[in-house]
């Protein structure tokens, strides 16, 4: 008995040793865990820490972002908020030798809010923020990245501070990172667009209770904006609420701002910072004070965009729409032409002038058929508005952004044509709709279905002439769409329906007969026309793939003339048909790999080709300072994604080239992408351990300059001209 | 045939021309009578705006009530996260040492019916104990009508007012436009310091500062 109570007694020791330890053990993860990675939600935002690459190599920097999901009716801000709420502030916690950047602010929404006007951003938004690797990170490590996001998510009736931990795990590994498949090309869009530097100068003065910006040379140079709105970085500087009028000029613009509280009380303190906001674009500023720059007016007014933003949101000037609607009617009476339609109204026609003593029952018909074609159309557009609320970006305009697409349209084009220039005949598919069991139900029930079929044939013509109209409708509102399709099946039946109402017109109609075949074939050359036109604009969306959708194309017209030869033969029916579809596979597969086919990349080529280089070495920068010339320097690494990025952007450009040569500089590139040791000291001699690191020495000052990670075309040209000074 | 075919194409291509033509653009004259039609705020050094409105308890008051007075103008919203922190000690401590020094503190509710931070009735009495504050007077202004006639655009804004009925401070209570309470310690808090110069007889160092907080729900229907 007392053996059990001894044993009872050491198992609950044991018991509970065996727990303390392990509650103790959490306790200690509790403290030491890494907060959950991927999104982290609230009632009103969704907040995620991403990287815009799948893993960051050693000595580089690495470009992670904050992804923001907020509900509708709610939003966060810009580093600058306006008159009420807050920014978006980070803490990071981050393993040693890795450092955080600034936060690359995209281009914020101006939100108003009855008398107020606040700054910032609604629906997803990513905010960029660059981060230094460490040389010191080993391949294969996994860098446990750690933030508190402070959000204030505000709506119009309250704000709510909202703290989210995010956490990431960032692997490393060497080499060039393929960007993330989740959000890596939104992250990099948004570097690519966020305001920057640009190598716009600017004033500011302050006089007679008016604050006035000018800002000339970079883009602004020669351009014609219709819009500018300025961002002021500080609060208090402009009446945020306050509409901004301006005037442009040859070389730039001025706008008059409306002064702030700050800026009656205690003047103007320059610099004068901000974004400048045009509907060509939005640069980062920063105006010195001063008298008025020349070249900034005399070429007409500019408003600051508000009512132009309005009208591109939601409305549409009605003399836009009674323009698409017109296209719209007029290429529904040229698709009346169309060889995909014509063979059917010309075998209604013929059945019309048989009835031409009757024009009760001729008028009964007209009318159904336009029903028909009016409720087909009705049926098509709005599946397609559907989809396009549906989120996917699926219409006759916009098909032309996508290779695959295109490359299908093309043959489809090719196919149309070739059966026009009578190669094969759709038998009783189709064109012989006409002739159908439907259509054939006597008097307008027939002529209903008569309408219906017509659109369906009609369909595949429509691309070339109606996409402009097309365009548009998908563009505009959708009861407006929906109009401007109805537009498109009124001209459609416009003709027929005419002809049947009026007795007169159906005597005049002429009798089909040979005619409609030399149409047929004449037709058939605009859509040769559109297949190469589709072609060509494949061949430049795409790196090298013109090829593959020419054999597509040929193989193609060789099985739609086999499959006419069987047709037309049938003796031979069976071989032809077999070799028909054989060939017909060898286009599918031709044309699949066409579409895949990778689209041209839009950034240039290996940049620092464009740009005369000389290789990196202590003495080559001391040569040239002893020559009075400028150095720029360029540490990059064939493994570094923001040096590729840079390169692109801020240092394969014209004008970067006129900037050297006006600056007399020497342009040196230090290639660490084996990281050898000179560049190593290099680079920590200036505090960094990796790579983008950008220098400027200039003739006579001892330290260069250490130009920004995230480089643009501007900030290099700036500093090459105060180099030069 | 050809002819009709001629005749579309033609009209097509005179259509798609005319396509190209840039958008109106807006009306010029709105943009300059904005500029005119904005009546002056005032700002430090000038006279401050007169207003009547009625307290929690019911009573009338009026900025003439308190000519001689130093008179402390704060907007307030007890839902907006900025005035959170600074109530959670720090406002009414301000509070409590400005009225000992004779200061009349005029704590003023903006909001419009409905919307965060508006009180009326038994609740508008409770206030006062319920943030255990030391205000003078809370008054009410749901029309929105006195904010707008000072400008008024966050919660927290101050305004400071001398004896002679001259606005001695516009702007934020300090200089941290967070809702940390940790940021409370180590701000500048410029209202204290105005008084403080105020009292000694010096001309405000710092007579604006820009407000940060909560927008004020003012009611729609109040043009400013």
């Amino acid at each position: 008995m007392r053996l059990l109570a001894a044993f009872l007694v050491w198992l609950t020791f044991a018991a509970s040793a065996a727990a303390a330890p392990s509650a103790l053990d959490q306790a200690l993860k509790a403290g030491a865990a890494p907060s959950a990675a991927g999104p982290q939600r609230t009632e009103r935002i969704e907040a995620e820490l991403v990287a815009m690459n799948v893993w960051a190599a050693p000595g580089s920097t690495a470009i992670l972002a904050i992804r923001q999901k907020i509900k509708p009716g709610w939003h966060t801000y810009w580093r600058n908020q306006g008159d009420s709420g807050g920014p978006t502030t980070l803490t990071w916690s981050l393993p040693d030798g890795v450092s955080p950047g600034d936060i690359l602010w995209p281009l914020p929404e101006r939100q108003r809010l009855q008398s107020l006007m606040n700054y910032g951003y609604s629906g997803t938004v990513f905010l960029p923020v660059p981060i230094e690797v460490p040389a010191s990170a080993r391949p294969g490590q996994t860098l446990p990245l750690r933030v508190t996001a402070h959000f204030y998510v505000c709506s119009d009736e309250m704000c709510v501070p909202e703290d989210l931990d995010l956490a990431l795990n960032l692997p490393v590994r060497d080499g060039a990172a393929a960007l993330d498949p989740r959000f890596g090309q939104a992250v990099q869009d948004v570097v690519a667009t966020a305001p920057r530097p640009a190598g716009i100068e600017a004033r500011a003065v302050f006089a007679d209770g008016k604050l006035t910006l000018t800002a000339t040379g970079g883009p602004l140079a020669g351009a014609t904006p219709k819009w500018a709105y300025f961002y002021p970085f500080e609060g208090g500087v402009i009446d945020h609420a306050a509409v901004q009028s301006g005037e442009r000029g040859p070389q730039g613009l001025t706008l008059s701002l409306a002064p702030g509280r700050g800026l009656t009380a205690s003047g103007l303190k320059p610099p004068l910072a901000g974004v400048l906001s045009t509907d060509l674009g939005a640069w980062e500023v920063s105006a010195d004070q001063g008298a008025a720059l020349p070249g900034a007016m005399g070429q007409g007014l500019i408003d600051d965009g508000d009512g132009a933003k309005a009208s591109s949101a939601g409305s549409t000037a009605p003399s836009d729409f009674a323009k698409a609607a017109l296209f719209a009617l007029l290429g529904g009476l040229i698709l009346n032409l169309m060889p995909c339609v014509f063979p059917i109204l010309a075998m209604k026609a013929a059945a019309l002038s048989r009835s031409a003593h009757e024009p009760t029952e001729a008028r009964r018909d007209g009318l159904a058929f336009l029903a028909g074609v009016l409720a087909t159309f009705l049926v098509l557009a709005g599946a397609l508005l559907a989809l396009r609320a549906g989120g996917q970006a699926l219409g006759w305009g916009f098909q032309l952004q996508s290779p695959g697409v295109v490359a299908a349209l093309s043959l489809l084009m090719l196919a149309v044509a070739l059966n026009l220039s009578g190669v094969f005949h759709i038998g009783s598919g189709l064109q012989g709709a006409g002739h159908g069991p439907l259509a054939r139900l006597p008097g307008a029930t027939g002529a209903f279905f008569t309408g219906v079929l017509a659109v369906v044939v009609a369909a595949p013509c429509t691309a070339p002439f109606m996409a402009f109209a097309l365009g548009a409708a998908l563009l505009m509102p959708w009861p407006m769409a929906l109009a401007v399709f109805l537009m498109l099946g009124l001209g459609l039946a416009l003709p027929y329906v005419l002809i049947s109402l009026s007795p007169r017109l159906l005597s005049r109609l002429p009798k089909p007969g040979p005619w409609m075949e030399t149409l047929r074939n004449l037709l058939a050359f605009p859509m040769y026309g559109a297949a190469l036109w589709l072609a060509w604009v494949y061949g430049r969306q795409t790196a090298d793939a013109l090829a593959l959708l020419f054999g597509a194309g040929l193989m193609l017209a060789l099985a739609l003339w086999l499959y006419g030869r069987s047709q037309a033969a049938s003796g031979t029916s069976r071989l032809a048909g077999i070799a028909a579809a054989l060939s017909l596979i060898a286009a599918l597969g031709l044309g699949v790999l066409a579409a895949r086919a990778a689209p041209a990349s839009t950034d240039a080529a290996p940049s620092s080709a464009h740009l005369p280089s000389r290789p990196w070495s202590e003495a080559a920068v001391q040569a040239a300072l002893a020559e009075g010339r400028p150095v720029l320097v360029n540490f990059t690494a064939d493994w570094c994604v923001t040096c590729k990025i840079n390169e692109g952007a801020a240092l394969s450009s014209p004008r970067t080239a006129e900037a050297m040569q006006a600056a007399n500089a020497v342009y040196l590139v230090g290639d660490w992408t084996r990281r050898d040791d000179a560049i190593t000291a290099e680079l920590q001699r200036h505090g960094r351990s990796g790579v983008p690191l950008y220098l400027l020495y200039a003739p006579g000052q001892a330290e260069p300059r250490v130009l920004p990670q995230l480089l643009t075309e501007g900030t290099v040209v700036d500093a090459l001209k105060d180099a030069a000074r | 045939m050809i002819r009709m075919l001629t005749v579309a194409s033609a009209s097509l291509l005179l259509l798609a021309a005319c396509q190209q033509q840039p958008v109106a653009t807006s009306d010029k004259a709105a943009s300059a009578a904005t500029e005119t039609a904005t009546p002056a705020i005032a700002g430090p050094g000038d006279m401050a705006p007169a207003f009547t409105l009625v307290d929690a308890e019911g009573v009338q008051r009026s900025l003439a009530d308190f000519k001689g007075k130093t008179v402390v103008l704060e907007w307030t919203n007890e839902g907006c996260p900025f005035v959170k922190k600074h109530y959670s000690g720090a406002m009414q401590a301000l509070q409590r040492d400005a009225t000992a020094d004779g200061v009349v503190w005029l704590t003023i509710i903006s909001s419009a019916p409905g919307t965060q931070g508006f009180v009326e009735g038994e609740e508008a009495k409770a206030w006062k104990a319920k943030h255990q504050a030391a205000f003078t007077h809370l008054l009410l202004d749901p029309t929105g009508e006195v904010g707008k006639r000072y400008d008024a655009k966050t919660t927290p804004d101050m305004r400071i007012i001398d004896p002679e009925g001259r606005l001695i401070y516009v702007g934020g209570i300090d200089d941290r436009p967070t809702n940390k309470i940790e940021d409370l310690a180590g701000a500048e808090n410029f209202v204290r310091a105005a008084l403080a110069d105020a009292k000694a007889g010096r001309p405000v160092q710092t007579a604006f500062a820009q407000p940060y907080g909560c927008s004020i729900k003012y009611p729609e229907t109040v043009d400013s």
